[in-house]
């Protein structure tokens, strides 16, 4: 295995560092005395260029060099420390040592803490495989390098476009869709996924950016039912409920009879009927709007879904906006009870300290809901 | 004078040099140091309106008021407590509702602290310590990870 | 398999430090001159392999390999090329990697240019070395290892905090890095130096260009992560008094000392003990500084992700190392000979003097820093200490120091004559003096401390000037004579009057842009205009722009000089995608040494932006300043003398021939 070659090898290298200077035969060590000697010399002859120079003068020069000669006598004087030598046998113990710590430390620490079976994974090289081998994720990246390459591939950018919607890169796939109809023109269809992404992006709120891009697609396609739809759930954003309403209901009737789209569009409009008609008990259902689902039939569909969504927070405990349904689907059932014990579950499952459960909490309080203490 | 009235006196001058120094620490450390306090610290300390202090906490959701021109209200808070904070010039780039920030200034005699900094930090997971300290203190804020 | 070689090199230079600090200190205990030997070989050994690893690292970032976990979290692969690079060391693992790098150059470098030291000097030099990187070592391996692997790998990183995406923090750190770690050398020469009981003639003339070496790195580290504060953080502020900054500002300030009292010690084997203090300071100091940055015991602004785990360790090393060379030097420094006398006005006595200063002024920005520390695990309270209180001491401290500045140079060693001296200084002081008349007079705006200031930098410059004319004998000789004169004198000269004459150029700076800026904020709508020091700055709007991993609002002006259109400034507002992370880029206009200085703020309601401007006079003298400190030190490494550890080439030849078998 080539790892374990090198990984050899290199601790071969290591002990003979240690090993040549140990089975060298030696001189005795430098002497530090000489040493001394050569220094002083030197600043000996650095004054007699700075004499002659004229840097200093004879006065000062002789000063300075009665003081160095000094210093040289002093030196001279002084004993060899580094000159004795040891007893052979010590010395050899110390050596076997040294020589075996260097292997058995490096490869016993290694073997605690290395990863030798691990692979390296350079990026290019990992989306240089096969691409029946790439995951999704590798493919995207790999899409995405061809397009850092080349920017102006508008078709590139249509084909990653809808990839990141689907893996929740909404930002990513809202730029993606602006290049494409910058490169390839715009079309309905392309404009109203730009603003489903941007829409996505934040959260699901149709912002003026969104809806700027639905407004193109409109004009482009004023029959095109997503965009339709989408401007649909921003008017009933902003709280304009009787207009949202219209306007599902205009949609509701261009759709066909078979059109999976209509029971999505009957949920949404009862949803605004049945949402801010909770507390005003003076408006009354408009009983005419055209072959809807009845009262009774709606309250069954929403208790049912209701239910999955207490189930799925059962083995989903974590999901934060999923309680915050919860909560709001119970307020909208007329259940308070039921909504103070899903807040208390929440709060439970979110962790009563964290910053989920302290948003459940507020998102709660404002619609009267709140925790028992 | 001989060496060793000579020696005595460039010790002496040092010495006085140092004495003079340390008492310019001391001076120092007594005048121009700021107390850090969170807002739930506020309603045991008495802080005169004037005295510099440093104010720590999380930026109130929904309390961040842009008035004319670069004056910005906002409110401080442990999730217990808030103080109102007013502010006159550039936000730091992670200044955002529920970050936690540290603002330095003076409380004005109607009870609002008037910063004349405000430092979110660097990092965007980043909890200025004193802050997070606070906060451990009152079982608000468990760490992220 | 690359990652795994860099990971087990890593671990095998730990061993070899460990056989670098034991081996050749048993050798010198016991007189095996074969033992000693082993010191240089496996410092340069070390060195290779810890190059290896820092190599392998380095490949990692650069093919975006995020099956190591350092990679994954401080890397993209949309990142420029350099900033790959870069990002090794903008983290804390990579940086302690780089560290320890360092360390290990600075070890191998000894190892190859000592040969003409005194062979158990040299060894004993490389055993402490050996020890401070095998405690380095140990903690990468234990708390912070850069070769963490994750498996499976993810396929993006999380990109480098983008504030770090600049090339000034590309090279604050290594510059810094060199600086702390050089001073690593002047600490293993003095507890060497104790160790042996002795000091060698060699060992002021070995740890002069240590020091200076160490000292232009830390110039130059300080220098560029000032600048990069001012124009990054889009404050416009060059220096804080935080935490961070005084960490790297206490090893300057007992390195500037310590570089002058070598000076003593090497000219007249003086200050020995001292010196030998500093030299342990200064690496203590150095220390500190990794130790307060890397654990986040102290708010700062520049705290990145920080871990009190790591933080205990480092403080262990911390202990270790320090109290270990204090208690060395309690125990031995009185058996070390003092050396040569000297009257206190003299070179000599301005070189005490100038220690005491830096040294107190050490000591005071330690106290502002570590009383918040301590006043909290006293008392419990939570208190700053910002910058009125390191004005209010490090001024009056800095100030006489710097009056003194020009007599140094011009006092002769031993017994000096001051009055003399200040004779020669006339002409320096009259101009001085005229520079604060011209300046209270003629610049608006300007205050008697502002004035005074611009005096005190003036004084400064010509002093500097002035030490070099009085030694080439201007007014004196002849103008050949002086130029011939000029030309002979020895390089440490010109670093000394270099390095000065920055200190007065920053010092400049520094009195211009605190006295005399002018700041101005506005809302601004697109045609807006704001007056701003005879400036006309007119907003033109904000233009959205794409970069490669960031997205921004780019906030376009233009500026007039006395109605004449004089350019362009572009200050945006950033958003780093990968993280989320929002940033201002200030927009700088430079005038001469002047800047205008345009940061944007939020966006207000009635389609309005909030600008900040600022004029900054003179504000690029602040780093030129140390730009040219930098050449300052550098010049004076030049020096002959200073090239050899010992004497000339004839006598070093020998001691050389006898030693190339340990190579």
């Amino acid at each position: 295995m080539p790892f374990w070659i090198t990984a050899a090898l290199l601790t071969l290298l290591a002990c003979l560092a240690v090993l040549l200077p140990l089975a060298r035969r030696r001189d005795g060590a430098a002497d530090g005395a000489d040493s001394d000697l050569a220094v002083y010399q030197d600043q000996l002859a650095e004054l007699d260029r700075d004499l002659a120079r004229g840097a200093i003068d004879a006065a000062e020069a002789g000063e300075a060099r009665a003081e160095i000669g000094r210093r040289i006598l002093k030196a001279a004087g002084k004993a060899d420390v580094a000159g004795a030598r040891g007893n052979g046998r010590a010395g050899r113990i110390v050596a076997t040592l040294a020589v075996l710590a260097v292997p058995l430390a490096s490869w016993g620490i290694y073997a605690a803490i290395g990863s030798p079976n691990l692979p390296a994974q350079p990026l290019a090289a990992r989306l240089d495989r096969n691409p029946a081998e790439n995951t999704v994720f590798e493919l995207v990246a790999r899409a995405e390098r061809h397009l850092a390459a080349n920017p102006e591939d508008g078709r590139g950018w249509e084909v990653l476009a809808p990839i990141y919607h689907r893996i929740g890169r909404f930002d990513d796939a809202a730029t993606a869709w602006g290049h494409a109809i910058r490169l390839l023109g715009s079309t309905a269809a392309r404009e109203v996924a730009l603003g489903e992404a941007v829409a996505s992006a934040a959260g699901g709120t149709i912002t003026p950016e969104a809806k700027a891009a639905l407004e193109r697609a409109l004009a482009l396609e004023p029959r095109n039912l997503k965009a339709r739809f989408l401007m649909a759930a921003a008017l009933a954003q902003e709280g304009r409920g009787d207009e949202a309403a219209g306007a599902f209901r205009a949609i509701l009737a261009d759709l066909p009879e078979a059109s999976p789209w209509r029971a999505t569009i009957a949920k949404a409009i009862s949803d605004l009927e049945g949402g801010p008609q909770a507390g005003s008990p003076g408006g009354g259902s408009d009983a005419d709007a055209g072959g809807l689902i009845s009262d009774k039939d709606q309250a069954e569909m929403i208790g049912e879904m209701v239910a999955g969504l207490d189930r799925r927070l059962r083995e989903n405990p974590g999901d934060a906006a999923g309680w915050q349904r919860l909560v709001r689907s119970y307020v909208v059932l007329r259940k308070p009870d039921e909504a103070a014990d899903a807040l208390a579950r929440g709060i439970d499952a979110l962790g009563a300290g964290s910053e989920a459960a302290a948003g459940l909490r507020e998102f709660a309080a404002g619609l009267g809901v709140n925790a028992k203490e | 004078m001989t060496r060793k009235q000579k020696r005595l006196s460039v010790i002496g001058g040092a010495m006085a040099f140092l004495a003079v120094a340390s008492g310019l620490v001391f001076y120092a450390l007594g005048q121009k140091t700021s107390y850090f306090y969170m807002p739930a610290d506020l309603q045991t300390a008495s802080v005169e309106p004037g005295q510099r202090i440093r104010l720590g906490g999380l930026v109130e959701k929904g309390t961040v008021v842009r008035g004319a021109g670069t004056e910005i209200a906002f409110a401080v808070t442990d999730q217990v407590h808030s103080v109102r904070v007013a502010y006159s010039g550039i936000l730091p780039d992670l200044f955002r509702e529920e970050q936690g920030i540290v603002t330095e200034g003076v409380f004005r005699p109607d009870g609002v602290f008037v910063a004349d900094s405000v430092l979110a930090k660097h990092d965007e997971n980043y909890m200025p310590k004193e802050v997070a300290d606070g906060l451990k203190e009152t079982g608000l804020w468990q760490h992220a990870q | 398999m690359i990652v795994e070689i860099g990971h087990f090199s890593l671990v095998l230079a730990f061993a070899l430090s460990l056989v670098q600090f034991a081996v050749p200190l048993a050798g010198t205990r016991m007189g095996e001159a074969r033992l000693v030997a082993v010191a240089g070989p496996s410092a340069v050994a070390g060195f290779a392999l810890t190059a290896l690893s820092f190599a392998v690292l380095t490949a990692a970032y650069v093919q975006s390999d995020f099956s190591v976990a350092n990679v994954w979290e401080n890397s993209h692969s949309a990142k420029p090329l350099l900033y790959k690079v870069t990002g090794v060391w903008g983290n804390h693992e990579g940086s302690m990697l780089l560290w320890v790098l360092i360390l290990a150059f600075f070890g191998a470098l000894v190892a190859w240019f000592g040969t003409n030291l005194p062979a158990s000097l040299r060894a004993n030099v490389l055993v402490v070395q050996g020890l401070v990187g095998a405690a380095f070592l140990l903690f990468i391996l234990a708390t912070s290892n850069p070769f963490a692997r994750l498996d499976p790998a993810p396929l993006e990183g999380r990109d480098l905090n983008p504030i770090l995406q600049d090339i000034g923090l590309a090279l604050h750190p290594p510059l810094l890095y060199l600086g702390y770690v050089g001073f690593s050398v002047c600490f293993s020469f003095a507890v060497a130096a104790l160790i042996e009981g002795r000091i060698d003639a060699a060992w002021a003339r070995w740890v002069r260009p240590w020091t200076l070496a160490a000292w232009v790195f830390l110039t130059g580290g300080i220098a560029m992560g000032s600048y990069w504060a001012y124009y990054e953080l889009g404050w416009g502020g060059w220096w804080f008094w935080d935490p961070v900054e005084n960490a790297s500002f206490l090893p300057w300030l007992s390195g500037t000392a310590l570089l002058h009292s070598a000076i003593v010690m090497e000219k007249r084997s003086a200050l020995k003990i001292w010196t030998l203090l500093l030299a342990i300071l200064t690496f203590s100091l150095s220390l500190l500084g990794t130790f307060l940055v890397r654990s986040g015991v102290l708010t700062s602004v520049h705290a990145f992700a920080t871990d009190p785990a790591r933080g205990l360790f480092i403080l262990l090393i911390l202990v270790f190392f320090i109290g270990g060379s204090l208690s060395l030097f309690a125990l031995r420094a009185s058996t070390l000979s003092q050396g040569g006398l000297f009257h206190p006005v003299s070179r000599e006595g301005a070189l005490v003097l100038n220690n005491l200063f830096l040294t107190t002024a050490a000591a005071t920005v330690l106290t502002g820093t570590l009383y918040p520390l301590l006043v909290e695990a006293v008392t419990g309270d939570k208190i700053s200490v910002g910058a009125p209180f390191f004005n209010l001491t490090f001024i009056p401290l800095a100030v006489p120091l710097l009056l003194a500045v020009p007599f140094g140079p011009l006092l002769a060693w031993k017994r000096g004559d001051l009055w003399a001296v200040s004779q020669r200084l006339h002409a320096a002081l009259g101009c001085a003096l005229l520079a604060v008349a011209l300046v209270w007079f003629f610049v608006d705006g300007a205050g008697v401390l502002a004035a005074l200031g611009i005096g005190l930098a003036a004084w400064l410059m010509l002093g500097a000037l002035t030490d070099l004319a009085v030694k080439a004998g201007v007014g004196k000789e002849r103008p050949a004579v002086v130029w011939r004169r000029l030309k002979g004198l020895s390089r440490s000269i010109f670093g000394t009057a270099a390095a000065h004459f920055g200190l007065g150029l920053s010092v400049l700076g520094i009195v211009a842009v605190t006295s005399l800026e002018v700041e101005r904020i506005e809302v601004m709508r697109p045609g807006d205009t704001v007056e701003i020091a005879g400036y006309t700055l007119r907003f033109e709007g904000l233009v959205p722009h794409r970069g490669p991993n960031f997205t921004e609002e780019q906030g376009r002006f233009t500026y007039f000089s006395g109605g004449v259109r004089a350019g362009e400034i572009v200050s945006s507002k950033r958003l780093y995608t990968a993280r989320q992370m929002p940033t201002t880029e200030a927009g700088i206009a430079t005038r001469g040494f002047s800047q205008l200085y345009v940061a944007l703020g939020d966006a207000t309601a009635n389609d309005g932006v909030v600008v900040r401007a600022w004029w900054k006079p003179q504000v690029l003298l602040i780093w030129i300043g140390g730009l040219v400190m930098m050449a300052g030190g550098t010049i004076s490494l030049l020096d002959r003398r200073l090239r050899v550890g010992a004497p000339s080439r004839r006598r070093a030849r020998p001691a050389r021939s006898a030693e190339a078998p340990a190579e």
